[in-house]
């Protein structure tokens, strides 16, 4: 299997994005989150994950989506250490030989690095994660 | 010097688009949603394996729409009143843009330079005006549209 071409995909709303399946350490139902008041308010709190503390994202208020944060929560590794995203669902795990299609220009503000592409899923078009370029 | 342009009414002003390579008219349908995208940016299409982002051309002109009182810019309801996208390529970029409607095809004699004032539009979006049958049409420039942010 070539790295990159298996990506999760996760329900943020009523919209999916998908994730590259290869930064994922964990998927867990988290217990209540420790909140730190050090944290940023784009941080909904750390989580206790294999013996080390870890913040935990809150997605929606980063890409100001409406709603609740997510209840399931991705552990990733991301390029600046391990953290958690907060999402609604995780939907199902995709397979595919797509190459992800850059976000075309003057879509958004090229110093927003919050999407690392699209890809096309059942009919649709989905959003990139970009776990790295998420963090404030 | 004449070219080939494609006509079109938004806000119940008539623009001319230069037609280069490939062009698509499809009627107005949803596109996908970009978190944090610019206001005038209503998402991203997928047609025939490319992947299209839309604008909303009334939106990104601040082109106004008469209402109850006077004219209000920016409220455009997508989709609403049969609206069109045509799908073109600047520079071999492609991208779509939503018109109220699209008139015809026909060839125009090239515009002369940019005019200083364009009365409702920003005139460093505009290329300059070709005339044909009395009617005053304003043709694009969709590089600087697309590009200066």
């Amino acid at each position: 299997m070539n790295e990159g071409t298996r990506f999760l995909i996760v329900s943020l709303g009523d919209e999916s994005y998908a994730m590259p399946i290869t930064r994922l350490l964990e998927i867990v139902v988290p217990q209540a989150l420790r909140k730190d008041t050090n944290l940023t308010e784009v941080f909904e709190g750390k989580f206790e994950f294999r013996g080390k503390w870890i913040p935990v994202l809150n997605i929606k208020k980063i890409l100001r989506l409406p709603g609740k944060p997510g209840t399931s929560l991705l552990v990733v590794n991301s390029a600046k250490g391990v953290l958690g995203m907060l999402v609604d669902a995780v939907t199902e795990i995709i397979d595919t030989a797509q190459k992800p299609v850059p976000v075309p220009k003057g879509v958004m503000n090229p110093t927003l690095q919050y999407f690392g592409g699209i890809l096309r899923y059942r009919d649709d078009l989905i959003l990139l994660l970009n776990e790295n370029g998420l963090l404030p | 010097m004449r070219s080939s342009y494609l006509l079109f009414l938004l806000a119940e002003r008539l623009f001319g688009v230069k037609l280069v390579g490939a062009i698509e008219i499809l009627p107005w349908r949803p596109s996908r949603r970009v978190p944090l995208s610019y206001s005038y940016v209503e998402g991203l299409l997928d047609y025939r394996g490319n992947v299209y982002p839309v604008h909303n051309l009334a939106q990104r002109l601040g082109l106004g729409r008469p209402g109850p009182i006077g004219f209000i810019a920016g409220q455009n309801e997508p989709g609403t009143k049969g609206q069109s996208i045509i799908l073109l390529e600047e520079n071999s970029v492609p991208f779509g843009i939503v018109v109220d409607s699209v008139m015809r095809m026909m060839s125009l004699e090239e515009p002369a330079a940019a005019p200083e004032k364009v009365r409702g539009v920003d005139p460093k979006y505009v290329t300059g005006f070709s005339y044909e049958e009395d009617q005053e049409i304003m043709i694009l420039d969709f590089e600087r549209l697309l590009h200066a942010d």
